[in-house]
């Protein structure tokens, strides 16, 4: 009998511990994932944040949204932003990374410092610095770019969309640089040297060293920060927003994270606004779906 | 599969600290509590009131003295301000007047984007209390302007039209005079441009992208508008014939005679003035105290030959130009009304009010407008708010504000965009909002 429900206790117990876990998930992203999609089949104003019952209808938000050429360009626009802002980032993340390897102490430690530094700089922060870095008037960029001979004075950078992402990408890419290089520099600490040096004996050049034994070594770890690369990319906020404070048009330059705040927080649409929000999410597990494959294959063949 | 054991333990630690750690912010959320006695109606007698302020427009010896009086008369009680941007307030409000622990108590917010937030229910009904802040000496423009069927909502705080701050000498170099109407004033900013080639981003007149709170003057003076009610259906008419020969002359402005960022904001004009780029601006009259001041200023340049004037309509009368000002309203969801109310009461007091207009704002209170002074500036002040109208009072106005749909189109036609194409595709953007 005793070892009955020692048993009963021993199937119990795992679930008992998992519990917290589950409860936690299901309140920190259940609870806001299921509001927003109610939210998103709603006519939801300014008027209904503040306790007039909202008007339930269906699918007309998507429809309306879907229907509108707008939320396309922004579509468009959000995935060659993040594809290009992710791929630059991850060569240059991984470049430094390799370049890591081979740099006398003192150097990576100030690399890493200085690596460090724009890692843990707070986004607001360093975005008022970028902006004044490349303010119209009075800005450091146009300064030394005319000092160089060009006729920069009173250039707006934030003027044209596509010089306007130009600078979201440098900061965005400066941001996030610094996390792909130290995670990779991490993974290639982990190669044991005999690998290299066995393959440098057999008589692989750098490059097919790089090809053949170092990126396949460290592949699962560049599929992940790749993947989390992509997701960051495609939901890229904070740099956008205070880029179109400072100069530029919102329209012109809307990704789907601006432009969801635009119709709900600033344009009191929040109806709307979740069904953007929705669309971002299937949008988002597509883009990551052959991420997500590729990483679970591996870990099924390992 | 032989590691398979020692993640699987990673993974439930893991799990175990994510849920310790949810519920430990959970129970930080939880736990704002102030303390404090509650009595029937308005909440607590004791508290900490928050008062959120915009921009530097407020005097700081108005501040200090709002701070100690309150708290001199409600002894226990804290009053705290938080200055909050211009820009993006609609935004903020939106988010945090909805959030009972998040909300300020008491809130200033600009006449224009009132309206939006008193038809939602976002603000404590005052209509009982109005006679306590001054009842009918209270501006009534910006009385009305709070009010929804009978019931008013906020009380004004300040007003102030914008006039035109100039350079004595670069107009008198010119050999111009100060213009008597638009068409004058625009040649007079042309010229000013003209005559001063360096440095390259000079103003004739200072007239940055977005800056469209200027450029509704033009509309208006043209006999435009920027949108108008059609039987209780607002729509946007900035495409009309009248609207787009306002714009027009906007863009004269922004093309020739304006050297300020075509993308840029109105913010921090005294900058540009200070650096000596500037010949004529148009600001809000409190510019004048930071123009004289040592730290942001220039006291001992060119704020010597500093005048100003109302911008001129078309007949020799001073322009339609923007109703600027700002209301101050108490949060619905505010747990302390009857503090809150306090707050308010000190801050419509002559008092107060004084500090207020000595700072070159117009007073809220009617009784008390011949405190503005007589000189060249009460005079301008005086004048600008003459014709001033307010911005269509549509229940989706501040929606407008909020997603930026008139600095989109202002910034477009300071590029030399088509001005008729321009103000059709904002239009259209704009019926999708006015009606709330």
């Amino acid at each position: 009998m005793s070892e009955r429900t020692d048993r009963a206790r021993a199937v119990s117990l795992p679930y008992l511990l998992l519990t917290p876990a589950v409860l936690a998930l299901c309140l920190a992203l259940g609870y806001p994932l299921v509001r927003q999609v109610v939210l998103s089949f709603q006519e939801f104003g300014l008027a209904q944040q503040f306790g007039t019952p909202p008007e339930w209808v269906g699918l007309d938000n998507y429809r309306e949204l879907l229907t509108d050429a707008y939320l396309w360009k922004v579509t468009l626009r959000t995935i060659v932003f993040c594809l290009v802002n992710a791929a630059v980032t991850m060569l240059i993340g991984v470049g430094l990374a390799l370049v890591m390897r081979t740099m006398s102490t003192w150097v990576r430690l100030l690399t890493q410092t200085g690596l460090l530094l724009a890692w843990a700089m707070p986004v607001v922060a360093s975005l008022t610095v970028w902006q004044w870095l490349f303010d119209t008037q009075y800005g450091v960029v146009n300064y030394v770019l005319s000092a160089l001979g060009g006729d920069f004075e009173g250039h707006g950078w934030l003027l044209r969309p596509l010089s306007f992402f130009f600078v979201a990408t440098v900061i965005v890419v400066w941001m996030s640089v610094p996390f792909v290089a130290f995670t990779v520099y991490a993974a290639l600490t982990q190669l044991p040297g005999e690998l290299l040096e066995a393959s440098e004996i057999d008589g692989a050049g750098m490059l097919q060293r790089l090809r053949y034994v170092i990126l396949p070594s460290i592949r699962p770890v560049l599929l992940v920060v790749g993947l989390l690369q992509v997701i960051w990319d495609l939901r890229v906020f904070t740099q956008i927003y205070i880029l179109q404070q400072a100069g530029g048009s919102a329209r012109e330059t809307n990704l789907l994270g601006t432009y969801i705040y635009r119709l709900g927080i600033g344009g009191g649409d929040f109806g709307t606004s979740a069904a953007v929000a929705i669309f971002m999410l299937a949008l988002t597990v597509v883009l990551t779906a052959p991420y997500v494959r590729a990483m679970l294959r591996q870990e099924r063949e390992a | 599969m032989r590691g398979t054991p020692v993640v699987r333990i990673k993974k439930s630690l893991t799990g175990v600290a994510v849920a310790a750690l949810a519920l430990t912010t959970l129970a930080a959320c939880g736990s704002d509590d102030d303390g404090g006695s509650s009595n029937e109606s308005g909440g607590p007698e004791s508290a900490d009131i928050r008062v959120w302020l915009n921009g530097t427009d407020t005097p700081q010896e108005a501040r200090d003295w709002l701070k100690k009086t309150f708290e001199d008369e409600n002894p226990g009680s804290t009053l705290t301000i938080e200055q909050q941007e211009w820009d993006g307030l609609v935004e903020k409000l939106t988010t945090s007047l909805s959030s009972e622990s998040e909300t300020p108590d008491v809130v200033e917010i600009g006449n224009t984007q009132a309206p939006t937030f008193t038809s939602a229910g976002a603000f404590s009904d005052l209509t009982g209390e109005l006679s306590d802040f001054g009842g009918d000496d209270l501006l009534p423009g910006f009385v009305e302007g709070a009010t929804v069927d009978g019931k008013t909502y906020a009380v004004p705080y300040y007003a102030g039209s914008k006039y035109i701050f100039y350079r004595k000498d670069l107009l008198k170099k010119s050999g111009l005079d100060v213009p008597t109407n638009l068409d004058e004033f625009v040649q007079a900013a042309i010229t000013l441009k003209k005559d001063n080639p360096k440095p390259g981003n000079f103003s004739g007149f200072w007239f940055p992208g977005q800056d469209w709170r200027n450029g509704a003057a033009f509309v208006w003076a043209a006999g435009g508008d920027l949108a108008v009610d059609d039987g209780g259906e607002w729509t946007g008419s900035l495409a009309s014939d009248d609207s787009v020969a306002g714009l027009e002359m906007a863009q004269e402005l922004f093309t020739q005679a304006s050297g300020a960022p075509k993308d840029g904001n109105e913010a921090d004009p005294w900058t540009p003035f200070c650096a000596g780029e500037v010949g004529m601006m148009s600001t809000p009259g409190w510019v004048k105290g930071l123009i004289e001041a040592d730290d942001t200023g220039c006291p001992d340049t060119f704020a010597k030959d500093m005048g100003v004037f109302a911008l001129p309509g078309d007949d020799g009368s001073p322009a339609p130009v923007l109703l600027g000002g700002s209301d101050i309203a108490i949060a619905s969801k505010s747990p302390n009304q009857a503090l809150a109310q306090k707050a308010v009461a000190l801050m419509l007091s002559d008092d107060y009010q004084t500090i207020m207009a000595e700072a070159g704002l117009t007073p809220a209170k009617q009784s008390l407008a011949s405190l503005l002074g007589d000189d060249e500036y009460a005079k301008a002040t005086i004048e600008a708010a003459s014709d001033a109208k307010l911005t269509p009072a549509a229940p989706g106005w501040a929606n407008v504000e909020g997603s930026r749909v008139l600095e989109d189109l202002f910034s477009a036609i300071a590029q030399g965009g088509d001005v008729q194409q321009l103000a059709e595709k904002a239009d259209d953007q704009m019926n999708g909002q006015l009606n709330g």
